[in-house]
């Protein structure tokens, strides 16, 4: 009889905290998964360099469940230090982009001439195609490590940017912005002490949704030979390096590899839909 | 639920043999069928598969790198004064007699005189001094320094006048395709008229090259009279070969354990080379390396590395072991061989003070003996190798750490870090431009590396009157019992292997017995397509 009283709604509630803890639950367990593959990769680092003719091109088996390529490299081995070094990568690059993109976002808020620029700014890298971009940079810088997160970091601050800028305009025209400022308060004073706490939540969302695209982009460019330099087990690498080798029948060279790129942006991803269903106060009170 | 198993199991198979059985009879028909031959009647056409990379760029142009240049082979378009026969020594195309002077600044050469360009002119001495002189001032690719100026005393007797003696001229003659003075301009490339054994018919860039038979050839007419060549890249090679698209196709040693019906895979031996340079001096400004400046680890280097390890490792046994540059040549000194030998290769560490360390890996006054070992990024067989290499001298007690590295950065890093090089040509020059000091230089060019005596013995070759003296005086610079380049000498490079070049060619085809392939798999193997035969039905 209890359970009939219960209304409608709080069985609504009921399912939706349930998924919610489901989610996060997931979150925690990929999070988890996915900080054992980057220490996993930066232990193993040496071992995938490893060359050993006498095993090369061997198909999956128990010792080398994602198989031996044509030098005789372990793939699994190779394969996780590729992820490892791609979300390493993808780390300092979403970072960096975030610091850029909440500089930029704030600023805008502090005076029409300042949003106008930064407006323009953002209008003018997001309407260049990331990977053109990408390249361009990557090619100035030189190539190898810090041109792929040169290039990867000036280019995806801009979606980030823009809707931090907004976020930042809306705060502007709230009531106790502009009490403290007709308290004496700085721009820079209100934008660090009033913005910025309530900017953190979407930073944060932000970043772990901007990780996916990172990886892919490492890889991407990585793939078009203007990233690291071929020896490196990274992931756009083996992928590359695998086209050759698919006409020859050897399929583990680019299933797994992709398979398992392709796993890593997905927990990432479910990540960031969690971290957004709990930090973000839009959906928290859904 | 064990018969559906089985039932499916059977379906594969046989869908399997069905689908193999179409393509085979696919690849039989194909043999004789889509060029219109009759049965009986031979074939007279062949289609080749080269690599992107072989397609001449700016056109057929000798000046612009057509037959010379990197890349040396026949022009087949062109006709030549000079060939190179198969056992690398000089023969004659056009020229029939060539006296050089005494001091070897002049050199006098008779030319036949039926031979007709295809717009029906007569080719004549003036054509010849013309292209010398035009290459001189316009090659882009080859070094026509030591020619002063070419003349025509008379319609068939050209006299080249040159700068300083250079005895292997007639190795720049053999590679250099005679224009017409008539039809030569800037778009010759594209239009190119010349008195060898073929005409180009069609070129459509990017995909694909038709030569002609030339019917007025002076010489024993084509046998294949169409030669198609296509351009792509190694996985379309093997597609196409597969699909029955081509008659003969590049490939790569990684193929070399896979079957195609009807084809077989043909290696040619080649002095296509790969080595690495040991920088011979310590670090300075002209650079150098501290750790390969030292001629004992170089010595060890060279005794550590197991040849034909590497050759079944990378080549899946398509090579043969390298000792210089020009293995198998009239101008190679064999005292440059050795034998792997790592427990020697050990005991000159040792003497020169390399300690065991750390690790396994060697130590003097705390530096480790370690090096860099750069090879071009997208090629993967000299990736391997350079990995190989890594572990094979891990075994005496180097650390050997790889890095793959752009064109546009390697030559520059070369004169400090050893990079994984191919060379191989059928001239001597490539010694000189090697081991000889670069001119006015402090060094050689490509690596650091500079011997007064070595240099004195190529000068002498160079200014040698007689061709085949020149040979002995090229293999005194590499080693005249006292010192020299080799093992017990300076070696500045190390040599590892010479690649076969692997063709899968169609097992009706008879391809004519190649010479040595030089350097670059691809325009080298239809130097005598027109000897190419179809065989007739039956016939080995």
């Amino acid at each position: 009889m209890r359970k009939d009283c219960r209304t409608e709604k709080q069985n609504r509630g009921k399912g939706c905290r349930n998924r919610r803890v489901f989610l996060l639950c997931l979150a925690a367990l990929f999070l988890m998964l996915l900080a054992g593959i980057t220490l996993a990769g930066i232990v193993e680092a040496d071992a995938a360099l490893t060359t050993d003719f006498s095993r090369k091109n061997l198909a999956p088996c128990l010792e080398y469940p994602f198989g031996t390529d044509w030098m005789g490299r372990d793939m699994f081995v190779r394969t996780l230090a590729g992820l490892s070094l791609s979300i390493r990568i993808g780390l300092l690059t979403a970072g960096i982009s975030s610091v850029i993109a909440l500089g930029l976002g704030i600023t805008a808020a502090l005076g029409k001439y300042a949003d106008g620029v930064i407006g323009c700014m953002i209008d003018v890298v997001m309407g260049i195609p990331h990977m053109l971009l990408l390249v361009l940079i990557s090619f100035a810088m030189g190539k190898g490590f810090w041109g792929v997160v040169t290039g990867i970091s000036l280019t995806h601050w801009t979606s980030l940017a823009r809707l931090l800028r907004a976020e930042a305009l809306q705060l502007k025209e709230s009531q106790y912005v502009k009490i403290a400022g007709k308290l004496g308060k700085g721009p820079f004073y209100i934008a660090w002490k009033h913005m910025t706490p309530h900017l953190l939540p979407q930073l944060l969302v932000g970043v772990v949704l901007m990780f996916p695209h990172a990886i892919l982009h490492e890889a991407g460019i990585t793939f078009l030979g203007f990233g690291l330099s071929p020896e490196q087990p990274a992931i756009g690498i083996i992928l590359s390096e695998s086209m050759s080798y698919l006409s020859m029948g050897r399929w583990w060279l680019a299933l797994f590899p992709g398979l398992l790129l392709v796993l890593v942006v997905i927990m990432f991803h479910v990540i960031g839909n969690a971290a957004g269903s709990v930090l973000d106060p839009g959906q928290a009170h859904r | 639920m064990k018969k559906a198993w089985k039932r499916a199991v059977a379906m594969t198979t046989a869908f399997i043999l069905l689908v193999s059985g179409c393509s085979g009879k696919e690849n039989d028909s194909r043999g004789k069928g889509e060029t219109g031959a009759e049965a009986g009647e031979k074939r007279e056409d062949v289609i080749v598969v080269m690599g992107p990379s072989s397609e001449p760029e700016a056109g057929f142009d000798p000046a612009y790198g057509w037959g010379a240049g990197e890349h040396v082979h026949e022009p087949l378009i062109q006709s030549t004064l000079t060939v190179t026969t198969p056992d690398l020594k000089i023969g004659y195309d056009l020229a029939t007699d060539m006296e050089v002077s005494e001091d070897g600044l002049v050199w006098t050469v008779k030319l036949r005189d039926d031979a007709v360009f295809t717009d029906g002119e007569r080719l004549t001495a003036e054509d010849v001094a013309f292209t010398y002189n035009t290459l001189k001032d316009t090659s882009s690719v080859n070094d026509f320094t030591m020619l002063d100026r070419a003349e025509a005393r008379d319609d068939t007797t050209v006299v080249f006048y040159m700068a300083r003696p250079y005895s292997i001229w007639p190795y720049t003659m053999a590679v250099t395709g005679i224009v017409p003075e008539h039809a030569y301009g800037p778009d010759y490339g594209e239009k190119p008229i010349g008195s060898g054994r073929y005409m180009l018919k069609q070129w459509d860039r990017g995909q694909q090259i038709i030569l002609e038979a030339n019917p007025d050839y002076y010489g024993e007419s084509p046998k294949m009279k169409k030669v198609t060549i296509l351009f792509m890249e190694e996985d379309g090679a093997f597609a196409a070969v597969r699909s029955g698209q081509a008659d003969l196709a590049y490939t790569a040693a990684a193929y070399s354990d896979q079957t195609i019906p009807g084809y077989e895979l043909l290696a040619f031996q080649t002095v296509d080379n790969r080595g690495f340079n040991l920088p011979a001096v310590e670090a300075g400004a002209h650079g150098g390396n501290d750790f390969t400046g030292d001629v004992n680890v170089r010595r060890a280097v060279n005794l550590g590395l197991n040849r034909q390890q590497m050759i079944d490792n990378v080549l899946n046994g398509y090579g043969s072991p390298a000792y210089s540059v020009c293995d198998k040549m009239p101008w190679y000194n064999e005292a440059a061989k050795v034998e792997w030998d790592p427990q020697a290769a050990k005991e000159l560490l040792e003497e020169a003070g390399w300690k065991e360390g750390t690790g396994g890996i060697r130590e003097k006054d705390g530096v480790p003996a370690a090096f860099t070992l750069m090879y071009p990024a997208g090629d993967s067989v000299r990736q391997a190798l350079a990995a190989d290499t890594a572990n094979q001298l891990r075994e005496i007690g180097i650390e050997v750490k790889t890095e793959g590295v752009g064109w546009d950065v390697a030559y520059d890093r070369a004169i400090r870090e050893p990079l994984m090089w191919g060379w191989g040509a059928h001239t001597p020059m490539e010694l000189y431009n090697i081991y000889h000091r670069a001119p006015g230089e402090e060094y050689a060019k490509y690596s650091p590396y500079g011997n007064d005596q070595v240099d004195r013995y190529m000068d002498e070759a160079l200014a040698c009157g007689d061709l085949e003296e020149s040979y002995e005086l090229w293999k005194k610079a590499q080693w005249d019992g006292d010192g020299g380049i080799i093992q017990q000498g300076d070696i500045p490079w190390v040599w590892l292997v010479n690649l076969d070049h692997l063709y899968w060619a169609s097992k009706e085809l008879k391809v004519a017995e190649q010479k040595l392939h030089p350097h670059g798999h691809g325009w080298s193997i239809v130097n005598n397509v027109d000897q190419w035969e179809w065989r007739r039905d039956g016939e080995n």
